[in-house]
C-alpha cells in the first residue's frame, strides 16, 4: 500500500532495539505514515546481545538479523544503512546527512545509541585494541582469538562480562583488568564490589585490579614468539594476551543533535513521555536521560527490556498517545545460591 | 566452486564507465573467466547520458547477461539509482560516499539500497584526488576496491590497466595510484555480500588461443582469416567499427580499404570488386542498408558474390543509433525490388560472429550471390571470451571456374541446366569474355526479357541458393535441450538466442520438458530442419527484438503452423526472466490441457 498522500513522515535515528521496536510500533498505529530509520550500521537490525556467538563459530550476518529484509518490505520501513546524520534543524524539522542530503520530517525520534566509552588515558591505544560493540567489531575480534587464546577484558561492564561467560564456556581464557566500570551499568556499592568480583573468579574469569596495579601504563603490540598484546601497569607488571577488549560502559551519541533546539546534558533530556525540548523530537533508548520524578533528577535506564519498552512507548506518544515512562526491568545485580551471577541486563528475547 | 557474476558499472558519459568495464573485463578474461560482456550508451557523442558496462564472469559457459546483477557500482547516483532494483539480495552496492553538492531526498544511492542489499559506501572522489590530485580516476579507483573486495588477482588488473593506458604514461601512473588506493580501502573494509570468485578453468586445447572479443571484432577476424580483399564502407553506428578494425588491419595484410562517399558508393565498389574476383565486403547497419537495397538487386542479377555485414539498430529512419533491436530481418530477406533472393546468416554469439564473418565469403563465392551477414548492435558490442582454433576453418578459391569450352563456342557466365550454379570467369580469364548488366539476360549476359528466359533465370537464381543449406561444415540450425518430443520449443535468431537459451536451460531445471533451436541460415531457409524440430514442439515459442514478429513471419510462410509470439522492442536485450515466464505459461497451458 502506498503511503498517503498527506501522511506523516516518522524519522527514526538509529536501527538499535529502541528504533526498530519504535518503528515497528509507528508502522501499527499510523498505518499510511512513512516511516524511516536513519542507521550507521551496514546491516538490518540485529540483536547486539546475540554477538558473543561469534566466539561458538556463528560469523554468518544472517543468523544475527531479527528480521528478514521482507519484513521491512512488508511493514514499508525504509531503511537508509550506511547514513550518517551530520545535523538536525529542529525549526525547519529537517535532517542533513553527511553527504549532503536533506530530509524533511514531522516527528524524530532519537535512537542512535551509545557507542563504547574509552577513558582519556587509553585513547592513544584504541588502534591496538578490539571493541565490540557491533557485528564486524565482534566478527574481528573472534577472527584473531586463536583457540583456547587469551582475551584481556578492560573495565568490564555488563556487555563484557556476558561475553566473558562465552568465552570461559569456549574454553578461553579470559583476564579481567577490573575497575570503575566492572559492572556497568549497575551501580555497585563498595560493600557488594568484593563479593561479586569472587562470583567472577569462581566463574572462571582472573580478575586483576587496575587500581592495585597502579592502573594502565600502556597496551603494547606483544613481543615475538609471545601473545600479540601486552598491557603494562604503572608499577611494572604486565599481562600478555591475544586481544585487548575494552569495556567501559557505552556514551551517548548525541554529537549530532547539537544545535537541533533540544537539551542536552550527557544524553538528551526527555520528559517522562520521552519528549525532548525539541518540538515534535523523541528520545528512546541508551541515548536520552528521562527525568525522574521520584528521584528528581534525570537518568539513564538501560538493558534490552528498557530499551524495547522505550522505543514502543515514544511511538505510541508519537501517534498520539500521552504515557509516561515505567521501567521494564529491575536493575538489581544479584548472586544466586550456586555463587553465580545474575543481571537483569543479560536476559533478552 | 563454479563462479557465475554479474557485474555493473552505472555512470554517465565522461565517468570513464566504458572504460572501467573494458578494463575489468580483459582482467578477468586473462585471470581465465569465461566472461559475456555487454555496454550500453548515450547516442551524444559529448554529453551527460547514461553509460552502462554490464559483464557476467562465469567458469561454466553462460550464453546471456542475467536479469540481476551481484554486483554494482555507481559512479554517478543519478543514472544508478533508477538500476539499484536491478541487484539481487545479498549483493554488493558499491557507491560515492560523499557528494560535492546539496542533494534533494532521495538523490543519494544511500536512499535506494533495498534491505536485502549490501551497501558498500566508498570516498571515490577523496580516494582519486588524494591519490592523482584530479577526480578522473574515480572509475580506476573502484576497480582497485573490487580487487580488493573480491580478493582478485591484483596483477590481472596491472596488466589491463597498463594495455589500455599503454601509450600513455601520464594516465598510466595516476591509473597506477588510483588504483592501489581503491585496493586500500578494500583492505580496511568489512566485507558482508555472498559473492565469491571461485579459481578459473581452463578449458583451451592445444594449439587455441583464447580472446576476450566482440561481436564487430570476431567478423573483422573472420573476414581476415577467410582472406578478404577488398572493404569499402561509409561509417555508421553499430557498425562502424568492423570498418575501423579492418582499417588498421588489410593494409598490413596487403588488403585494400576505401571509405566512399555513401553507402551506395559501398556496394557498387563491393560488386564491382566481387565481379573482379576479389573477396569483397562492406558494413552498414539498418538505413544503409535501405540504401543498399537495389545495388543488391544488381548483385543477385549479375550473380556477383560480395558480402555485406550489416549490424542492427532500433529504427526506423535514425531510430535510436545505440539501442539494439532486431527489426531489419525483412529488409535483410525481403528488401529491394524484383525477386531478389539473397544468402542471409545470422550469428547468435560472438563465437557465431567470427564462423558467419569468415563463411560468409564462402557462401558469396560458392553460390554466386550477395551474401548478408545479419547481426545487431547487441552482438557488435557484446564481448565474449572466444576460443580460436590453430587453424582458421575457412576455405578459399571456391569459385567454380569455367572448363575448356569447345572450339569456337561462346563462354555462357550464365549457363543453365546442372545444379544452377555456372561457372564463371574472372575478368582477365582467357575465353571467358562475358557481360554483366542489370538487365535480364540469356546465359551469356546478353539483355533478353523473354518470358521463358526470365522464367528460367529467376528460377536458376532461386533454386541455386537451396544447395547452400547443405554447404559444408557451417550450422544452420540447431538443437538444444530435450530429445524427442517437448512441451514447449522455443525458436529464436541472432543475438536474442542466448537469452532463449538460458531460459530453456532454466524451464529445464524446473522439471519442464523444453528444447530450443536457433536458426542461423534465414534465407534460404532451412525448412525441413526447423519443421521437424516444430512438429516434436507441442507449443512453439518465438521470442524475438521487433515489434512486428519478424523472425515469426518468415517462419510461418515456410511452415504453416502457429506460433506464440513473443516480440519486444526495448531497445535493449529481452530478459531471460521474461522469456521463461513465457514457457511456464505455455507449460502451463498444455498441463491444463492434458488435466481437461
Amino acid at each position: 500500500m502506498a503511503n498517503a498522500k498527506n501522511a506523516r513522515h516518522h524519522i527514526v535515528i538509529g536501527s538499535g532495539v529502541a528504533g526498530s521496536q519504535a518503528a515497528e510500533t509507528l508502522r501499527e498505529r499510523e498505518p499510511d505514515a512513512r516511516v524511516t530509520i536513519l542507521t550507521l550500521s551496514s546491516l538490518l537490525f540485529y540483536n547486539r546481545y546475540d554477538l558473543p556467538k561469534v566466539f561458538r563459530g556463528h560469523r554468518d550476518w544472517r543468523e544475527f538479523l531479527a528480521f528478514p529484509a521482507e519484513y521491512y518490505k512488508d511493514y514499508r520501513i525504509e531503511v537508509r544503512r550506511c547514513s550518517r546524520v551530520a545535523g538536525v534543524d529542529g525549526s525547519r524539522r529537517s535532517i542533513t546527512l553527511e553527504h549532503k542530503e536533506e530530509i524533511r520530517f514531522d516527528t524524530l525520534l532519537v535512537a542512535s545509541g551509545g557507542r563504547g566509552y574509552i577513558p582519556e588515558e587509553l585513547v592513544e591505544f584504541r588502534p591496538l585494541m578490539h571493541p565490540f560493540a557491533s557485528y564486524t567489531e565482534a566478527v574481528t575480534a573472534a577472527s584473531v582469538v586463536p583457540d583456547r587464546g587469551h582475551v584481556i577484558m578492560l573495565g568490564g561492564d555488563m556487555i563484557g562480562l556476558d561475553l566473558a561467560r562465552t568465552l570461559i564456556d569456549t574454553r578461553h581464557r579470559v583476564t579481567l583488568v577490573a575497575g570503575p566500570q566492572t559492572f556497568w551499568p549497575h551501580e555497585v556499592t563498595d560493600d557488594e564490589r568484593p563479593g561479586l568480583i569472587a562470583a567472577l573468579e569462581n566463574m572462571g574469569v582472573e580478575v586483576v585490579e587496575g587500581a592495585d596495579a597502579g592502573g594502565i601504563a600502556s597496551i603494547e603490540q606483544g613481543a615475538k614468539g609471545l601473545s600479540a598484546r601486552r598491557v603494562l601497569f604503572k608499577d611494572g607488571t604486565e599481562l600478555y594476551g591475544d586481544v585487548v577488549m575494552p569495556f567501559f560502559g557505552l556514551s551517548p551519541s548525541v554529537e549530532f543533535m547539537l544545535g537541533s533546539g533540544t537539551d542536552i546534558e550527557r544524553g538528551l533530556l526527555v520528559n517522562p513521555a520521552l519528549r525532548t525540548t525539541g518540538e515534535g523530537i523523541y528520545a528512546a533508548g541508551d541515548v536520552c536521560q528521562i527525568w525522574s520524578d521520584a528521584e528528581k533528577r534525570y537518568r539513564f535506564f538501560y538493558g534490552w527490556k528498557n530499551v524495547r519498552a522505550m522505543g514502543d512507548l515514544a511511538a505510541r506518544n508519537i501517534t498520539g498517545g500521552d504515557e509516561p515512562w515505567v521501567p521494564a526491568q529491575d536493575e538489581q545485580l544479584h548472586i544466586s545460591d550456586d555463587g553465580k551471577i545474575q543481571s537483569p541486563f543479560w536476559e533478552y528475547e | 566452486m563454479a563462479t557465475d557474476i554479474q557485474i555493473s558499472i552505472v555512470g554517465s558519459a565522461g565517468d570513464g564507465t566504458i572504460a572501467a568495464g573494458e578494463i575489468l573485463r580483459n582482467a578477468l578474461a586473462g585471470m581465465g573467466y569465461k566472461v559475456i560482456s555487454f555496454d550500453v550508451y548515450p547516442p551524444e557523442i559529448r554529453g551527460f547520458g547514461k553509460c552502462i558496462a554490464r559483464m557476467r564472469i562465469t567458469t561454466e559457459q553462460a550464453y546471456s547477461l542475467k536479469h540481476k546483477s551481484d554486483v554494482m557500482v555507481s559512479l554517478d547516483d543519478s543514472h544508478a539509482i533508477p538500476h539499484a532494483g536491478e541487484l539481487r539480495d545479498c549483493g554488493a552496492l558499491i557507491y560515492e560516499q560523499g557528494s560535492i553538492v546539496r542533494l534533494p531526498e532521495g538523490g543519494h544511492m544511500s536512499a535506494h539500497v533495498g534491505p536485502g542489499q549490501l551497501p558498500y559506501p566508498v570516498p571515490i572522489r577523496e580516494l582519486s584526488e588524494k591519490s592523482t590530485g584530479a577526480n578522473r580516476s574515480r572509475n580506476i579507483v573502484v576497480l582497485g576496491f573490487i580487487a580488493g573486495l573480491f580478493n582478485l588477482p591484483v596483477e590481472g588488473f596491472r596488466k589491463a590497466i597498463g594495455k589500455k593506458f599503454k601509450s600513455k604514461a601520464a594516465a598510466a601512473e595516476a591509473s597506477e595510484a588510483a588504483f592501489k588506493a581503491g585496493l586500500d580501502y578494500a583492505a580496511k573494509t568489512f566485507k558482508l555480500d555472498d559473492v565469491v570468485f571461485g579459481p578459473p578453468v581452463s578449458t583451451v586445447v592445444a594449439g587455441a588461443t583464447v580472446e576476450m572479443i566482440n561481436g564487430n571484432a570476431a567478423i573483422v577476424r573472420g573476414a581476415l582469416d577467410a582472406g578478404i580483399d577488398t572493404f569499402f564502407g561509409y561509417p555508421i553506428t553499430p557498425a562502424t567499427s568492423i570498418m575501423e578494425r579492418l582499417a588498421s588491419e588489410m593494409p598490413r595484410r596487403g588488403g585494400r580499404l576505401l571509405q566512399t562517399e555513401d553507402e551506395i558508393s559501398a556496394i557498387s565498389a563491393v560488386i564491382g570488386a566481387g565481379f573482379a574476383g576479389a573477396r569483397a565486403a562492406t558494413s552498414t547497419s539498418g538505413p544503409g542498408l535501405s540504401l543498399m537495397a537495389e545495388m543488391l538487386g544488381m548483385g543477385v542479377i549479375g550473380e556477383v558474390p560480395s558480402v555485406v555485414f550489416v549490424s542492427q539498430r532500433g529504427g526506423p529512419s535514425t531510430g535510436m543509433p545505440t539501442k539494439t533491436e532486431q527489426s531489419d530481418l525483412h529488409m535483410a530477406v525481403y528488401g529491394g525490388h524484383g525477386d531478389a533472393p539473397r544468402i542471409v546468416i545470422a550469428p547468435t554469439n560472438v563465437d557465431g560472429c567470427y564462423r558467419c564473418g569468415g563463411k560468409a565469403f564462402e557462401l558469396a563465392e560458392v553460390y554466386q550471390t550477395p551474401v548478408i551477414v545479419l547481426i545487431d548492435l547487441y552482438l557488435s558490442n557484446r564481448y565474449e571470451t572466444v576460443v580460436f582454433p590453430a587453424r582458421p576453418p575457412f576455405e578459399a578459391d571456391l569459385n567454380r571456374k569455367p572448363g575448356k569450352a569447345a572450339a569456337g563456342a561462346p563462354y555462357k557466365r550464365y549457363a543453365l541446366g546442372g545444379d544452377d550454379v555456372s561457372p564463371r570467369a574472372i575478368p582477365g580469364d582467357k575465353g571467358g569474355m562475358h557481360v554483366v548488366t542489370g538487365l535480364e539476360h540469356n546465359e551469356l549476359g546478353r539483355p533478353n526479357d523473354s518470358a521463358e528466359l526470365h522464367t528460367a533465370m529467376s528460377r536458376k537464381r532461386h533454386e541455386k541458393l537451396k544447395l547452400a543449406l547443405n554447404h559444408p561444415d557451417f550450422t544452420k540450425f540447431k538443437r538444444f535441450g530435450d530429445e524427442g518430443p517437448v512441451d514447449v520449443g522455443v525458436i529464436s535468431w541472432g543475438s536474442n538466442f542466448g537469452e532463449c537459451l538460458e531460459a530453456m536451460l532454466k524451464a529445464r531445471g524446473e522439471g519442464i520438458r523444453c528444447a530450443a533451436m536457433k536458426v542461423v541460415m534465414l534465407s534460404p531457409f532451412p525448412t525441413d530442419g526447423v519443421a521437424a524440430f516444430m512438429a516434436d514442439c507441442k507449443e512453439v515459442l518465438v521470442p524475438e527484438l521487433n515489434y512486428q514478429g519478424q523472425f515469426a513471419n518468415l517462419l510461418q510462410a515456410h511452415v504453416a503452423r502457429p506460433v506464440t509470439r513473443l516480440a519486444r522492442v526495448p531497445g535493449e536485450p529481452m530478459k531471460v526472466e521474461e522469456i521463461l515466464e513465457e514457457i511456464r505459461r505455455l507449460a502451463g497451458k498444455k498441463a491444463a490441457q492434458k488435466a481437461a
